[in-house]
């Protein structure tokens, strides 16, 4: 089959590689029809995540119709299509018992090497490096699901890919952020980050009852995206003082909670940002928390910080002062995909949030080194690359993103425009 | 620490400080082994075999050091350590909570034979008696080693400690604890194995075995135990049966 591997810093190909096969008695094997490249793929593409190997198959976010089921699978048959969260979760420790599904303590193989790093394990990930327990992803053709009684949800009839494939991280992800915030009517949360995350929280956020929502960025047309879709105030952190700015809109006090959908590559400003981008190029910093001390400073007294977006080791000059003295709240980690799932595939299905227009590409499978490329390096206005693996190349896979047509927004949808 | 005052001299005349990590019956073992081995080492010189003799010199010469210093390079590089545990063994402690009652944690453990089922070190283990059995274990490098052992505690749903009796390649001896963890999480399984690698030739192949009998080892087979008993199969992320 085709399968989309990591070869090192800047370099995934698309190579032919053995098909997956059922390996325990909860396993199917999925036929993928829609893939992702998701904003925590690019830290991997960037080499920022340790313990990834050549060959190994990226992509966490996928759903496909399953072909083939291990001997105990038993609420799913072939032909089935489903939905496939992105942690990996047994279903029968404490955690996963406890709706932490992603804190799972017995499907991560590699579990030892988290523990090193961080004291405890977390649930397998797909295609997420060896940390994370070295499981293939699903920017292939097939891909092999364990535990598929556990996590799996059936697509409904009459739904596409496109409506549903954001269930398996960004959606719940965005969800888990705004939950995080505990929000009562009329509060104003902000939020770090306008890529496809950060869209998600926003409309999450306000599903959950927000007063006002501001949307926090650099980039034109993600700024535009938040506003249009989202109904976001917006702020370009390159133009304005970001936690003046904020208190300034809500009455000198700032957001109740604050989200950061940005994460451990976050593009600082100013000597502080310069000097976090030397420590992390020199290895000295792992993580470039600029937008995570925006936040802290951002945030009325009392108030929540919702991380969402992923660090991986350490951050310098944190003010940890802040936080004290201000009596702040940190909520963080991957998502319990598998808590949200039924929930949000219900609103989908009842039209009362649509979550496909922020979709900007759609690619054949042969054509994920330019979308990493693209999307890695914000060309051609990408917010979100689908991919389908079954598709046959639509152009001839090219580097040279002037020749590549920018896809038009869906028409559909929650565009006001 | 046991360190005296002359090893402590040494210790700082050196550049990097090297831990005394070598227990006294093995040192007084290492120092006659050695001057042995450089011995015959000498005498296979004397008879013309140079290149089997040096190596012997070599080695014995790396056992008298490991004697007169109490340092041995291998155990560093095996985290073992063979002064600072009890009896001059080498001690292996780790914990898991299991989400089952303790009775059923414990029944598991009890029938000896599902040991290798987790313990990624044993071959297999035979029940013999009422209270033996037979071990086989495998070390990285085709190394292998057999012993029986003998049941000297069995408190149903508490504990199981066992000992290597006879001829045993690798002594050692263990206990297992079943405790009820709180708020239902189950069973707090508390491993402690000793083990006393022998000195000599038999000590170099059981040190190589040893290699595989560290405590990260135990961690990884009490996680593999977890996974047998909570999900039913050891979790695997590869994608092929081969």
């Amino acid at each position: 089959m085709k399968a989309v591997c990591w070869h090192g810093k800047h370099d995934v190909r698309v190579d032919t590689v053995a098909d997956p096969q059922i390996c325990s008695k909860g396993d199917v094997i999925v036929k993928v029809t829609l893939t992702c490249i998701c904003g925590s793929d690019l830290h991997l593409y960037n080499g920022l995540i340790p313990t990834m190997k050549k060959g190994d198959i990226l992509g966490h976010e996928f759903v496909g119709e399953i072909v083939e089921k291990g001997s105990e699978v038993k609420r799913f048959k072939a032909g089935d299509r489903v939905i496939v969260p992105f942690p990996i979760s047994c279903g029968a420790c404490w955690y996963c018992r406890h709706e932490l599904w992603a804190l799972c303590d017995n499907s991560n193989p590699n579990s030892w090497m988290l523990e090193k790093l961080y004291g405890d394990t977390g649930a397998g990930i797909f295609g997420y490096s060896h940390l994370y327990g070295g499981y293939s992803g699903g920017q292939a053709e097939y891909v092999r699901v364990p535990f598929a009684d556990v996590g799996l949800e059936k697509i409904p009839d009459g739904m596409t890919d496109e409506q549903v494939i954001f269930l398996t991280d960004i959606f719940p992800t965005g969800y888990q952020a705004a939950e995080y915030c505990d929000i009562k009517p009329g509060d104003t949360v902000a939020v770090w980050g306008c890529g496809p995350v950060g869209l998600m929280a926003m409309r999450s956020a306000q599903h959950l009852g927000a007063g006002q929502v501001i949307g926090i960025d650099r980039f034109p047309e993600r700024l535009k995206m938040a506003r249009v879709h989202c109904r976001a105030e917006v702020l370009n952190y390159e133009e304005v003082d970001v936690s003046q700015q904020l208190h300034n809109m809500t009455g000198g006090r700032g957001p109740d909670s604050c989200i950061d959908a940005v994460g451990m590559e976050a593009a600082g400003t100013g000597l502080v940002g310069a000097y976090d981008a030397v420590k992390q190029s020199l290895r000295l910093e792992s993580d470039r928390p600029s937008a995570l001390r925006q936040l802290i400073k951002a945030c009325r007294k009392g108030g929540i910080l919702s991380i969402s977006g992923v660090y991986g080791g350490f951050v310098d000059k944190m003010p940890m002062g802040a936080i004290f003295a201000k009596g702040l709240t940190l909520r963080a980690g991957q998502t319990h995909v598998h808590k949200y799932l039924p929930h949000l595939l219900k609103l989908i299905e009842d039209r009362q949030i649509d979550t496909s227009f922020i979709i900007t590409h759609r690619m054949a499978l042969d054509e994920a080194p330019l979308g990493y490329q693209i999307f890695g390096e914000k060309q051609d206005s990408c917010i979100k690359i689908v991919m389908n693996p079954q598709a046959a190349p639509a152009v001839a896979p090219t580097l040279n993103p002037e020749q590549v047509p920018a896809c038009p927004l869906p028409g559909h949808g929650e565009s006001r425009q | 620490m046991e360190t005296s005052e002359t090893e402590r001299g040494h210790a700082r005349s050196r550049i990097k400080r090297k831990e005394v990590n070598v227990g006294p019956a093995e040192r007084r073992a290492s120092m006659v082994g050695g001057a042995a081995l450089a011995l015959s080492g000498l005498r296979s010189i004397g008879k013309k075999n140079f290149l089997p003799g040096l190596a012997m010199m070599a080695a014995g010469g790396l056992f008298l050091y490991r004697g007169k210093t109490g340092h041995c390079d291998l155990y560093e590089a095996i985290g073992a350590d063979t002064v600072h545990t009890s009896n001059s063994g080498l001690r292996i402690e780790k914990a898991v909570t299991i989400g089952l009652p303790p009775k059923q944690v414990y029944e598991f453990w009890r029938n000896l034979e599902n040991l290798p089922l987790f313990m990624k070190h044993l071959e297999s283990v035979q029940i013999t008696g009422e209270r033996t059995s037979h071990w086989k274990a495998a070390g990285p490098g085709g190394v292998s080693a057999e012993w029986d052992a003998e049941m000297m505690e069995d408190t149903p749903g508490q504990q199981i400690s066992w000992h290597s009796v006879g001829k045993a390649d690798v002594p050692n001896k263990g206990t297992v604890e079943f405790k009820e963890a709180p708020g239902s999480r189950g069973t707090e399984v508390k491993v402690a194995i000793d083990y006393y690698p022998p000195g000599g030739a038999a000590g170099k192949s059981a040190a190589k075995l040893a290699q595989g009998l560290n405590s990260q080892q135990l961690e990884e087979d009490l996680k593999r135990l977890k996974q047998v008993l909570e999900v039913g199969e050891e979790t695997t992320a590869k994608r092929n049966v081969l």
